[in-house]
């Protein structure tokens, strides 16, 4: 194969981004090579824009490794989050290279855990646990919620915790589990989490105690854990920095386990991993470390550019990747106009000589303003439309909001299958709540364990049924549940098939009457003892009746997955729950149910990256987007009219900034900070997105939100100003 | 130069030559306050005085203004060929506050996608907190109560009497708290401190705390919270302030005299103490439908201080000159001769002036003729059987005309429109509920839903599908056809037979073929797979089936909006209520199809009603209502002593119930206890009736306004009546209605 190019040609730029396929044969750029060519045993520190193939070259680093004999179990690769790790694990999936170890693909999170799984035994007694001869439990973010809920709950009711905040009771649990994470993650005590966001508050005097709140909250949840032997999140890696990464034992381990390090997107991780890091550097023969220019966008997270940045300073060698693969000159226009328009705004004007007609050649905005929500919608999918009947593919247009509801993204996703466009959108599942599979099982579930008394309404019972009997319409659904359910019954609630009259059997017909005698039946007979748990009925209920012929998930994967993914939050619930809150009349399976209805639990997981492949339209957040690393032909903004596009995230019991470890103490964060942070996220978020679109960018947006009010944010500002300074080019030229 | 520049009234171009400071404005009903003031806008921006980032504030007092404003000016730029859409912001102040609140959701104790808690919510959560209170406080009213033991359930059961009146009080009792930035703790503390006990107090805050609770639960705040909030913000954060005072360096305030003590502490805030505020209002034209905590005396206030210019826009063009003398006499009447001195000072100067010679709004052509007093005392049924033949006269001779009748009451405005209906004339009732266009769309979802709940219901089906087709309503041939299709389905006995058939048994085949066109066939099964898709979608969530179903009925861009916007409000009710079951959500979506739920839609009338947009039409609206607007004849009804008091003997006032004792009004009694706590003032201790009195003056001079607003909305034609009412005590006309009588007999 003869290699084209690499340089910046607008129509060629897809191709070559084509060819970044891990495992095909593809063009190296001189500095690729020339980063290739340092000895395996180098430490190297590569930095650059998003675009310039810094991820390529790891994998191929990872390639040359391998080459060189050193076995592949001997190589960490590590990441702030799994899916960053994908591009390696589809390397080593490849058969071409005759692999037969995997490398280790790790996190922060995964290598406390592991190492804490490991060294239990020597190091529980100074956990602070009640019980150190007992295992511990792992927390997931759901259960950690739930025990917050468990915690919080009664002082909220009882002692007027958080009265001053209006503010979803869910959010509460969240943003303090968020807290201690982040007093974790960087690496100061919990026990300093109020202070810190008191001395830095500005507003209402009477506000303050919500911090104080805060903070007996995190005490509370703290020492119930410990009382539990329950590690959530900030438990395992404070655990980990206090009591295994100091031991030898658990260093001597681990520096021989692993003798080869990989680091990607390292601005996206966290101090106390990056200060990890540092330490262990020395210990490893050969690291590449790769920071991505101008990003961190995991900062509400704790993510901490300057830390990781700071890596540099302990390799052998710091590269530099300059050579954009990605962008037509329109977009690299557009770039520079963003961050023209936000130095402005900060008072930092630049010089900047703006090409209208370049410009224009890669930014698209609507030629009549739309009004409504909708017609931004409709709007997005003409123009989606006209792109895909002249030939691109939909693989290569992204469709991105701050948040994708599900009303927009349902709006989209309608839009475009009317006009026959493969879709697919990368969004976190709905909550289990509104999931239709998993209401279906609940409900049956309910049904067959009565003595719950939590019997479903009549409709909830007939649209379950009408999912799981196969034939069963909507009408028949009610004429059946109509005859056959009694939801004030104390008993089992659901009769036979033939209680309904014979006219009513005759009209439901009798082949659908058999499979729902043979659910009842089922429903009926097979539970109920003490030891049979909830995820154990439903799965035996979904393996032996509703998944067999003549059953609405017979052969139905995406409901088969929905219900896998119910099974594992229930089983999940009841390992970290199970012996914790002992009670008599507690039912864990109760339990789980009334916090999926109230929110508390929502399972919500995000789809494996297998659909990326798809070559269809995707519908998307803009952080997942990013996080993805996955440049586009063409990307569409929408709702850029939006705040949600620069506002802070998880306000008002938690802060980023605050909370970093650059924060000064006694400092206030007032409106100012407050505007500059906004500035600094969109500069970062659209720079970032902009980075990983090859030729067009499209802005949707409406004059009015989808509630009806104005929409005219910083985003659209910035933009207007954009276009306000080219067309001022043009008169001045 | 910008359109009609050169045509500028004296008293305009003082006005448009404002460069900065503060400046206030009285102006007279028809006078253009509106356009002089997008006019001032879009002069300031084109002079340069505001940087790229910055815009001028414009803030209005109701969405209908908004869109009139943002239209205004744009047009303007364009014709200086500026970009339209940018260097100006036209905001309600819920709007401002709303933007304000976003810049720092922290402060305010929010999170950054907090939920805004529209007023049907709001109000069923207060319904459902007062009728908690009630039932937990049985005994409490007994003391104020008039009644025989027998009339008791009638009292307390019957939504109308007793708890639809501590609603009432519960609403201004929040209100007012809210406006005085007092959460229900605070008040407790106030109130644990005195010796003296204030029962109503105690009442307001119990449910004020059931309500805050409720808000809490749903992570919302209502519309009052968002002002308070906003104030509390900029109060908080001196940056945020200034911050706001860099991006907005100009303000320029409409309708000032609904100004209330938030509004105007939030924008002298953003103004500053040398600001640039610009604040036009008509103090007589503050009229209120219900408690509010709006007064005209701030803009009065405001035009007394040294610093700000005052200037006054007096002439307008609407009105004949008659009925300009007749606005003005009502001005000099109440000034100088209405028997109660306390109501002396509803009205003020300036009195409108006709505008001068080669004005392009030249007043219409005199008609002293076409202003009726209709002396004749008429029951309720009688004045809607005059008013409809008058109006039907009127219509058969200037069917090109606009013309409104005006009530004090919703209510009464109803009785008209029955009478409308009835006799087939062509109306237009958008100003007493939600508009019809925003009716007819939610009804059209809910007929849907409707069905969906009871799905094997034909006769559903059949509602369902002349909703699928109401498109073609207007086209007769179509309509018939889709009328035999929906009688055919009416008569499908069993449904599943027809939308899911099956091998044996298949409706559509059973149906007799040489008795139907194939194009019958061909409807029934279209029909049949847009009514599968909707079964098939019945287990997504309430927004996305809202969607789903609003994409096979709607093509009209506002109708669409009006679907997200609904969807996104079930979303949010389906978060607040989680047992909620699609009948719920009918049931929701029906109230407001049928005006139980006032409800802001997209439609043109709900943007910017234009009532030049029905000539031939009857447009029913109540005198609020009927602010801002203008027509060519204009009946104002039901003018009697009820609705207008005058301070007699033997004058009743609505806000005092026939149940409560003393002629007292609870409302203003909550009202009064409240404010005695807040103002903790010893010598002016709340005494029990006072505020009924006070209450009574207020109404007597607010009515005065608004017959004032009723009289300067008619152009040509201007025909008065009253009624008797249907109370044992009978009406007589309103004092200032015969008085009004009495000149322009004189006159002639």
């Amino acid at each position: 194969m003869r290699c084209e190019s690499y340089a910046i040609i607008p129509e060629k730029a897809p191709l070559i981004a084509q060819h970044i396929e891990y495992n095909t044969i593809m063009c190296l750029t001189p500095e690729q090579q020339s980063l290739l060519e340092n000895p395996h045993t180098s430490k190297i520190f590569l930095h650059g824009l998003a675009g310039t193939g810094k991820t390529t070259a790891g994998v191929k680093w990872l390639k040359k490794l391998l080459k060189s004999g050193i076995p592949a179990h001997q190589i960490m690769v590590f990441v702030p989050q799994r899916a960053l790790s994908l591009p390696y694990q589809a390397f080593m999936r490849d058969d071409l290279f005759q692999v037969h170890s995997l490398i280790n693909t790790m996190t922060l999170g995964s290598l406390a855990r592991r190492t804490i799984d490991l060294f239990w035994p020597m190091i529980s007694p100074d956990t602070g646990v009640s019980l150190p001869n007992q295992p511990p439990h792992f927390l997931t973010l759901e259960t950690a919620q739930y025990y917050m809920a468990h915690i919080v709950r009664p002082l909220m009711d009882e002692e007027g915790f958080f009265d001053n905040l209006t503010i979803n009771r869910n959010r509460i649990y969240s943003q303090i589990l968020d807290n201690l994470n982040k007093s974790a993650l960087v690496g100061f005590s919990h026990q300093e989490i109020g202070d810190r966001l008191k001395t830095a508050w500005i507003g209402d005097i009477a506000q303050i105690n919500v911090y104080d709140d805060v903070q007996a909250c995190a005490n509370r949840f703290r020492v119930f854990c410990l009382e539990h032997n329950l590690l959530d999140f900030s438990l395992q890696v404070e655990i980990f920095l206090r009591l295994l990464w100091p031991s030898p034992l658990c260093r001597d381990h681990l520096t021989r386990s692993y003798r080869h390090l990989i680091v990607d997107n390292v601005e996206e991780d966290t101090p106390v991993t990056h200060d990890i890091l540092s330490e262990w550097l020395p210990e490893f023969d050969s690291a590449l470390i790769i920071f991505d220019n101008e990003a961190g966008y995991r900062y509400f997270l704790g993510a901490d550019v300057q830390s990781a940045f700071s890596l540099s300073g302990q390799c052998d060698t710091v590269v530099e990747f300059t050579m954009n693969l990605v962008n037509a000159p329109g977009i690299i226009q557009i770039k520079s106009g963003v961050r023209h328009a936000i130095a402005q705004l900060e008072g930092k004007p630049q010089e900047n000589k703006p090409d209208l007609h370049l410009l224009q050649s890669s930014l698209v905005i609507p030629q009549e303003t739309n009004k409504y929500f909708p017609d931004m919608i409709r709007w997005v999918a003409n123009q989606i439309n006209i792109l895909v009947k002249d030939g691109v593919s939909p693989g290569e247009i992204v469709v991105l909001a701050p948040f994708m509801p599900d009303v927009l993204r349902f709006g989209i996703a309608n839009q475009l299958d009317e006009f026959g466009i493969p879709h697919f959108s990368h969004r976190p599942s709905r909550a289990l709540r509104d999931e239709p599979a998993t209401k279906a099982m609940l409900t049956l579930a309910s049904t067959a364990f009565s003595a719950w008394k939590m019997l479903p309404k009549r409709i909830n019972i007939a649209f379950a049924l009408m999912q799981v009997i196969d034939g069963l319409d909507l009408v028949r659904a009610q004429l059946l549940t109509a005859y056959v359910y009694n939801e004030n019954t104390e008993g089992f609630p659901l009769q036979p098939f033939d209680a309904a009259p014979i006219d009513i059997r005759d009209r439901i017909t009798y082949r659908v009457g058999a499979r729902y005698d043979l659910l009842q039946n089922w429903l009926k007979t097979s539970h109920i003892s003490e030891s049979n748990t909830l995820d154990f009925f439903l799965s035996r209920m979904f393996g032996e009746v509703l998944s067999q012929p003549g059953f609405g998930f017979h052969n139905d994967l995406n409901s088969a997955n929905t219900i896998a993914n119910l099974i594992e939050s229930i089983q999940k619930f009841r390992w970290a729950v199970g012996d914790q809150i002992p009670n008599e009349t507690f039912s864990i399976g109760k339990e789980y149910i009334q916090m999926v209805q109230d929110g508390v639990i929502a399972a919500q997981y995000v789809r494996t990256s297998e659909e990326l492949s798809n070559d269809a339209v995707f519908l998307s957040p803009a952080y997942t987007f990013l996080i993805s690393n996955h440049p586009v032909d063409v990307q569409f903004w929408l709702d850029v009219g939006s705040p949600s596009w620069y506002q802070r995230l998880e306000q008002p019991l938690t802060h980023p900034y605050v909370l970093s470890r650059h924060w000064k103490y006694g400092d206030v964060w007032d409106a100012e900070k407050e505007l500059y942070a906004a500035q600094e996220t969109l500069r970062r978020l659209s720079i970032g997105l902009l980075n990983r679109c090859r030729n067009k960018v499209y802005l949707g947006m409406s004059e009015l939100d989808v509630r009806g009010y104005d929409n005219r944010g910083l985003l659209v500002r910035i933009f207007q100003h954009i276009l306000q300074r080219a067309q001022q080019q043009v008169q001045n030229d | 130069m910008i359109e009609g520049y050169n045509k500028l009234r004296p008293s305009q171009e003082l006005i448009l030559g404002y460069q900065n400071g503060k400046m206030g404005i009285s102006a007279v009903p028809g006078s253009g306050k509106t356009w002089t003031l997008s006019y001032l806008a879009g002069k300031l921006i084109q002079s340069g005085v505001i940087n790229p980032d910055q815009e001028i504030l414009i803030v209005t007092l109701v969405n209908a203004a908004v869109d009139n404003f943002s239209a205004r000016i744009s047009s303007q730029l364009q014709v200086e060929n500026l970009l339209p859409g940018y260097g100006y912001r036209v905001r309600t102040l819920h709007g401002l506050a709303n933007d304000i609140v976003h810049e720092r959701p922290d402060l305010a104790g929010l999170t950054n996608q907090f939920q805004i808690i529209d007023d049907v919510e709001s109000k069923r959560i207060k319904q459902d907190a007062a009728q908690d209170w009630l039932a937990a406080h049985q005994d409490f009213f007994e003391p104020y109560l008039m009644v025989e033991d027998h009339q008791k359930k009638n009292v307390f059961e019957n939504k109308n009497n007793l708890p639809l009146m501590i609603e009432s009080m519960a609403t201004a009792f929040i209100r007012l708290a809210k406006d005085r930035r007092l959460m229900p703790d605070s008040i407790r503390s106030i109130q644990s401190k005195l010796q003296i006990p204030l029962p109503l107090v105690e009442m307001g805050t119990e449910i004020y705390q059931s309500y805050q609770e409720a808000l809490n639960y749903r992570g919302g705040v209502d519309f009052d919270d968002l002002i308070r909030l906003a104030l509390k913000c900029l109060r908080s954060d001196p940056s945020l302030v200034n911050l706001l005072r860099e991006r907005w360096p100009y303000i320029l305030e409409d309708e000032a005299q609904d100004s209330s003590h938030l509004q105007q502490e939030i924008l002298s805030l953003l103004a500053g103490e040398n600001g640039n505020w610009v604040r036009v209002g008509d103090p007589n034209q503050a009229i209120y439908e219900s408690f509010t905590t709006a007064s005209p005396r701030y803009l009065l206030d405001f035009l007394k201080q040294p610093e700000v210019e005052g200037r006054t826009l007096p002439e307008s063009g609407r009105s004949t000159l008659s009925i300009i003398d007749l606005a003005n006499e009502l001005i000099n009447w109440t000034q100088n001769h209405h028997p109660k001195s306390f109501a002396r000072s509803a009205l003020t100067p300036p009195l409108i002036q006709p505008t001068p010679p080669n004005d392009p709004q030249p007043n219409p052509a005199d008609c002293p003729s076409c202003i009726r007093f209709v002396e004749r005392a008429m029951t309720p049924e009688q004045e809607v059987h005059f008013v409809l033949n008058e109006v039907e006269n009127f219509l058969l001779e200037h069917p090109d005309k606009t013309l409104a009748i005006l009530s004090p009451r919703n209510s009464r405005g109803f009785k008209f429109v029955d009478g409308l209906k009835r006799r087939k004339i062509p109306y237009v009732d958008s100003l007493l509920q939600s508009t019809n266009a925003t009716r007819l769309s939610t009804g059209a979802i809910a007929n849907i839903l409707n069905y969906l709940t009871d799905p094997k219901s034909s006769r559903k089906l059949s509602a369902a599908y002349r909703v699928w087709r109401r498109s073609e309503r207007e086209d007769q041939e179509k309509w018939a056809f889709h009328k035999t299709i929906s009688d055919l389905i009416r008569k499908c006995e069993r449904v599943e037979d027809y939308l899911w058939p099956t091998i044996q048994r298949d409706w559509l085949e059973s149906l007799e073929t040489d008795h139907f066109e194939p194009v019958v066939f061909e409807e029934l099964v279209a029909f049949r797979e847009v009514v599968q898709s909707w079964h098939n979608t019945i287990f997504l969530p309430i927004d996305q089936l809202l969607l789903t179903i609003s994409q096979n009925l709607f093509l009209d861009p506002a109708e669409l909006a009006l679907a997200h916007k609904l969807s996104s409000m079930m979303r949010q009710y389906s978060n607040a209520h989680p047992d909620w079951r699609l009948p719920e959500f009918t049931e929701e979506l029906k109230n407001i199809a049928k005006n139980q739920r006032k409800y802001l839609g997209f439609s043109q009338d709900d943007t910017a009603f234009d009532p030049d947009r029905y000539p031939g039409q009857v447009i029913v609206a109540t005198m609020h209502k009927a602010k801002g607007l203008e027509w060519d004849a204009v009946f104002l009804t039901s003018l009697n002593n009820y609705n207008f008091p005058s301070g007699h003997e033997y004058d009743q006032y609505q806000p005092e119930k026939w149940y409560i004792k003393d002629h007292l009004n609870m409302e203003a009694e909550c009202i009064s206890q409240l404010s005695t706590l807040i103002e903790d003032h010893p010598i002016d201790w709340y005494q029990p009736g006072k505020a009924s009195i006070e209450g009574r003056q207020e109404f007597i001079r607010e009515r005065l306004r608004l017959f004032y607003v009723g009289i300067t909305r008619a152009r040509n034609w201007l025909t008065a009546t009253w009624n008797t009412g249907r109370g044992l005590n009978k009406n007589v006309p309103a004092l200032p209605f015969l008085e009004l009588l009495n000149y322009l007999e004189n006159k002639a």
